[in-house]
């Protein structure tokens, strides 16, 4: 993928020769951050603004969507000028849409006026009770002003209803472990494997969580879950620190016997040489190489958890 | 890059054409059957072929401009999907970070000897180099 350099280039060519393959171009790639869900607004906004000012045309009707996406990055960077034409311009071809709507209330929170913004969102629900924006958006609210116990509250509820909305068990997960109660956040991360097996994140945040909670049978899962992420994932770093971390543990608890403190230093030696490797090969053709090396093997070594 | 599609797209036209060619062939071919009491001749080769060939050509220029295939696996699909963009949960963005002050623009106020500095010229951040 082309490096944001060349979108720097975007106010200097895009006047001379290929103003409508640069149009194109960029509608891809905001076509791609959305898919992806990249949350890099100062470069939406960059772009995104040029795209709406001067290429609206060549855009057709996928300039509504990008007027959202724009929006809320506008949002995201303090550009609340921007951020109120794109919202003017859906509303003028919009006018009675509850997703407008819903844009009109983000905009509210942005400004911090979140009783207003609740006015909204409960006007949406009013007419339409079934609307999932609007029920997150209120979440979201009770989350920016504080309140984690009740904004977990709404979420359960939500959940009750809406079971398959993985965004939003992410999210839950996501409230729990700030909240440190980590055997709840567990069980969301649990929802989201089972729906989807072959995602390596899922698996590696799990083993996370349960290696935080800490014992001996935590540990034990997390080894088996931060294997099975490396197994759907090799090269999932992480992973791998996360393998070396948890068979070192238990390999220096007390409690354990000798067969199984001998497999878990087989799969923590396993788990170092994979690190190493992993380190030479980034780093090989580099002059940093040597360096780095030395500091991956030195950390490895000051890492191995000896009992006390 | 378009030009290749639309090769591909007269490829798979041809190939319509000429299976409709064909189909046409066999019907007209089986009307002057009936018509010279000769039923039990069958299709003549060339048109045989002729079906073959355009329906493998079809298939082929369909199969070019249908657009990226994905891997069969579906964890590779993953492979490049970092955490970064999985805790994005747009549904649930929140905007009271630090971005609405680092972006903000100075508002513009006397700056008398008492007050403070007036804020410096807004961070714009550097466009990060690796970024996408």
């Amino acid at each position: 993928m082309r490096s944001s350099t060349e979108i720097s280039w975007k106010k200097t060519s895009s006047r001379v020769l290929w103003t409508s393959d640069w149009a194109e171009e960029m509608r891809d790639k905001l076509r791609k951050w959305r898919e992806d869900t990249c949350r890099n607004s100062e470069q939406i906004v960059d772009v995104g603004e040029e795209l709406i000012s001067e290429h609206a045309s060549k855009l057709g009707d996928d300039i509504w969507i990008i007027y959202e996406q724009v929006m809320i990055a506008a949002l995201d960077c303090s550009r609340d000028d921007l951020a109120l034409i794109c919202l003017q311009e859906l509303r003028k071809q919009f006018p009675d849409s509850h997703r407008v709507k819903r844009l009109t209330g983000m905009r509210l929170e942005a400004l911090e006026r979140y009783d207003e913004a609740n006015k909204h969102y409960d006007a949406i629900l009013q007419d339409d009770p079934t609307n999932t924006a609007a029920r997150k958006r209120k979440i979201s609210i009770l989350k920016a002003q504080g309140k984690s116990t009740e904004a977990i509250r709404e979420l359960n509820e939500y959940l009750e209803q809406f079971v398959g909305d993985q965004e939003a068990w992410h999210e839950l997960s996501e409230l729990y472990i700030n909240e440190h109660d980590y055997g709840k956040a567990a069980f969301c991360l649990e929802e989201l494997m089972m729906t989807n097996p072959h995602n390596h994140l899922y698996c590696e945040q799990y083993a996370e969580v349960k290696y935080t909670q800490g014992g001996l049978e935590n540990l034990e899962l997390s080894r088996k879950y931060f294997a099975q992420a490396l197994r759907l994932n090799n090269r999932n770093m992480r992973a791998l620190f996360g393998l070396y971390m948890s068979a070192s543990h238990i390999a220096a608890s007390p409690k354990v016997s000798a067969k199984v403190k001998k497999d878990n230093m087989k799969y923590a030696a396993w788990a170092a040489t994979q690190i190493n490797r992993a380190y030479k090969l980034a780093g090989r053709g580099t002059k940093e190489n040597k360096c780095s090396i030395k500091a991956v093997e030195e950390m490895l070594e000051s890492m191995q958890i000896t009992m006390s | 890059f378009n030009m290749a599609s639309s090769f591909w797209k007269g490829v798979v036209g041809v190939g319509l054409f000429a299976l409709a060619h064909a189909a046409f062939s066999a019907a007209q071919h089986r009307s002057y059957m009936r018509l010279t009491e000769k039923e039990h001749e069958t299709l003549p080769i060339d048109i045989v072929l002729q079906t073959l060939l355009s329906f493998v050509m079809t298939c082929y220029g369909i199969v070019h401009i249908a657009g990226e295939f994905k891997d069969m696996d579906a964890s590779s699909e993953l492979k490049n999907k970092t955490f970064d963009t999985l805790r994005n949960h747009p549904s649930f963005y929140l905007f009271n970070h630090r971005g609405r002050v680092l972006f903000r623009t100075p508002e513009e106020e006397p700056s008398s000897v008492r007050n403070q500095q007036a804020l410096p010229n807004p961070l714009r951040l550097r466009k990060l180099e690796n970024l996408h």
